[in-house]
């Protein structure tokens, strides 16, 4: 679980002559446990903050703050460490290896950390009987659906048991029935593991499946408001 | 691993592809390169030969093509330094022309004067039977790679020289019993076939051109003389010396000859092994091309790596892993291929009664392994310096 701070959180690119204001002095805090949902048009600077978040980007100015930890002073090998360790990863488009199988893949994570973890494979296990893929664990990426590999990139971002999941347009690859699968899921593993989901979507229905949502225009927090059950039920 | 083992069958062609120009550059550096250690094995059997006594000649090579008279023999032993002098013969095993491609001298009948085995520092140990009996006739001792070709043990009967492919009146030969083998050298004496002093004159003596048969008498003759000098003295000099004192002689300083030989061996080794090495590299190019593809396919995936921990030292490793793996696998393959050919090349010209071609010693065996692991992993640098260099964010967003 991880309580983040964002404090004055700005991201300039140049682009050309241009300088892009990506984000432009956000200040958030995010509490233990929440389901948050960033939403906005592209260009507005959502999947900039959530590169941020990740720590797979550094800020032009401001800080990210991680139960505590100040993120910004950290060097690309410590930020590797603790995104491999504190953070998980879901993707619009999966990114699952295609050499590998469903377990392997939930496995990956395991490879990159600090020392050996004996308890690694049974808790991938667990984690894909969780998905409801216990049965598809030898399987390739391409011989699964989408909603499929989406459940094991799901199991592969709680693997290292993680403060705060970041999911980029996670439902945005598959229909809307499999959609709402895939948000229950997420909700379930927020819930029975208490871990931090701040999830990227455009797709309405899915951020009012969240606890709050947060909606940036032009790098700038356009609001920021609990999810109201009326909401949630829309 | 088992990632990267699978990533190799993701491009099967041109993995294969590549791994076909390591095995290439592997296969060329075995066979060159056991060319060139067959040469430099007679060579240094040359030189170590060759630095043991003087060898003596005929001033001229004219006339008389080389041949001496025993008595020469006495007036070197009065020169200064000389332990012994002894007479000695040499003439082909073969009698056709053997234009076969061949480092070494070829087979020889060679003799001794009786008892001058003592003063050489070159020993030979027998793999089978005992040393032939310097005064008797009808026996001969077969180094082991005459004894190989002519497939002979002890005890066998052999014809010397051999009877010529094609019919001729004035061929003479004589029966020999083989009553000795020795040792694998890897040197001259491998080759030899060796007879008492006097068949050795005999044999000499049948082969000598049909003008000068009735006019000369064959138990005065010698090709050469073997002078064994006392302990400490300089062969160089002492064959200055026989030069002065000994007329109608020439003696050849050991360090000219040894000189010549290395000199050889050095151009030989340089030639075989740099091509050789040449081939190889191109075979590593390849390997940096396809590594380099391998990085441009997988973007995406170094980019998740990278988002889920993986750190520059990760990446690194995975690649330049992947690369040896490449390297290793097309050098064994290579080796393995070398091995077979010129092992089957060898089998072939020792069936055809010819020398053996090619020697794959320990070392070349650990170069070419080390070469080809090592330029995998070399090659690998470059592409996998690039893979974690990557950004992880525009990686991850990579089309």
């Amino acid at each position: 679980m991880a309580r983040i701070e964002l404090v004055d959180l700005t991201k300039h690119y140049k682009q050309g002559k241009n300088l892009v204001r990506a984000l432009d002095g956000v200040s958030l805090t995010i509490e233990r446990g929440e389901f948050v949902s960033v939403v906005g048009r592209s260009g507005s600077g959502k999947t900039t903050l959530l590169d941020l978040l990740g720590l797979l980007l550094k800020p032009t100015s401001g800080r990210v703050v991680i139960d505590g930890v100040d993120t910004s002073d950290l060097r690309d090998g410590a930020r590797a460490l603790m995104r491999g360790e504190r953070i998980g990863f879901i993707f619009q488009e999966f990114n699952l290896l295609p050499t590998l199988n469903a377990l392997e893949n939930v496995m990956l994570p395991l490879r990159y950390r600090r020392g050996k973890d004996p308890q690694g494979k049974a808790r991938a296990l667990q984690l894909l009987e969780a998905v409801d893929l216990a049965d598809r664990m030898d399987h390739k990426p391409a011989e699964l659906s989408g909603g499929q590999a989406q459940r094991v990139a799901i199991a592969r971002s709680m693997i290292n048991n993680p403060a705060l999941v970041l999911g980029d347009e996670p439902t945005g690859e598959v229909d809307s029935e499999t959609s709402m699968q895939l948000i229950d899921l997420m909700r379930k593993m927020n819930r029975e593991r208490g871990v931090t989901f701040v999830i990227v979507t455009h797709d309405m229905e899915i951020a009012g499946r969240t606890d709050r949502m947060i909606r940036l225009k032009d790098g700038h927090v356009l609001s920021d408001e609990r999810v109201s059950m009326q909401t949630a039920a829309v | 691993m088992i990632e990267i083992l699978r990533n190799l069958t993701r491009r099967k062609l041109r993995t294969g592809l590549t791994v076909l120009g390591i095995t290439i550059g592997v296969l060329a550096l075995t066979t060159m390169g056991s060319l060139a250690e067959k040469s430099n094995s007679l060579i240094d059997g040359g030189v170590r030969y060759f630095r043991d006594h003087v060898s003596v000649g005929a001033a001229s090579n004219g006339g008389f093509g080389g041949i001496l008279t025993i008595d020469k023999a006495k007036d070197i032993e009065k020169v200064d330094g000389v332990q012994a002098a002894c007479a000695a013969t040499g003439s082909s095993v073969k009698t056709d022309l053997d234009l076969s491609f061949s480092f070494g001298p070829g087979d020889q009948v060679t003799a001794e004067q009786p008892g001058c085995q003592q003063y050489s520092t070159f020993k030979f140990s027998y793999a089978s039977g005992h040393p032939i009996d310097d005064n008797g006739t009808g026996q001969v001792v077969l180094g082991s790679d005459i004894a190989k070709e002519f497939k002979k043990k002890v005890g066998d009967s052999m014809e010397l020289p051999q009877p010529p492919k094609k019919f001729n009146p004035d061929f003479v030969s004589h029966q020999f019993t083989v009553v000795g083998i020795l040792d694998k050298t890897l040197t001259a004496p491998d080759n030899f076939a060796i007879v008492s002093f006097k068949d050795g004159q005999t044999l000499f003596g049948d082969a000598l051109p049909t003008a000068l048969k009735g006019h000369v008498d064959p138990t005065q003759l010698a090709t050469g003389i073997n002078v064994y000098a006392k302990p400490g003295v300089d062969l160089d000099k002492l064959a200055n010396r026989i030069n002065d004192q000994v007329a109608g002689v020439k003696a050849i300083p050991p360090s000219t000859l040894v000189q010549a030989f290395q000199a050889a061996s050095i151009v030989l080794t340089g030639v075989t092994t740099g091509s050789a090495l040449l081939a190889l590299i191109i075979g590593g190019l390849s390997v940096i091309n396809t590594m380099l593809m391998a990085v441009t396919e997988r973007v995406r995936e170094i980019g998740l790596k990278k988002a889920v921990g993986a750190r520059t030292r990760h990446i690194l490793r995975e690649f330049i892993t992947e690369a040896t793996i490449i390297g290793a696998i097309g050098g064994t393959i290579g080796l393995l291929v070398g091995w077979g050919l010129t092992t089957v090349i060898n089998v072939a010209m020792t069936n055809n009664n010819q020398a053996e071609l090619f020697l794959l010693t320990v070392r070349l065996v650990i170069l070419a392994i080390l070469f080809a692991v090592g330029l995998g992993a070399l090659a690998g640098v470059i592409p996998a310096a690039r893979a974690a260099r990557l950004d992880p964010v525009t990686a991850l967003r990579h089309q």
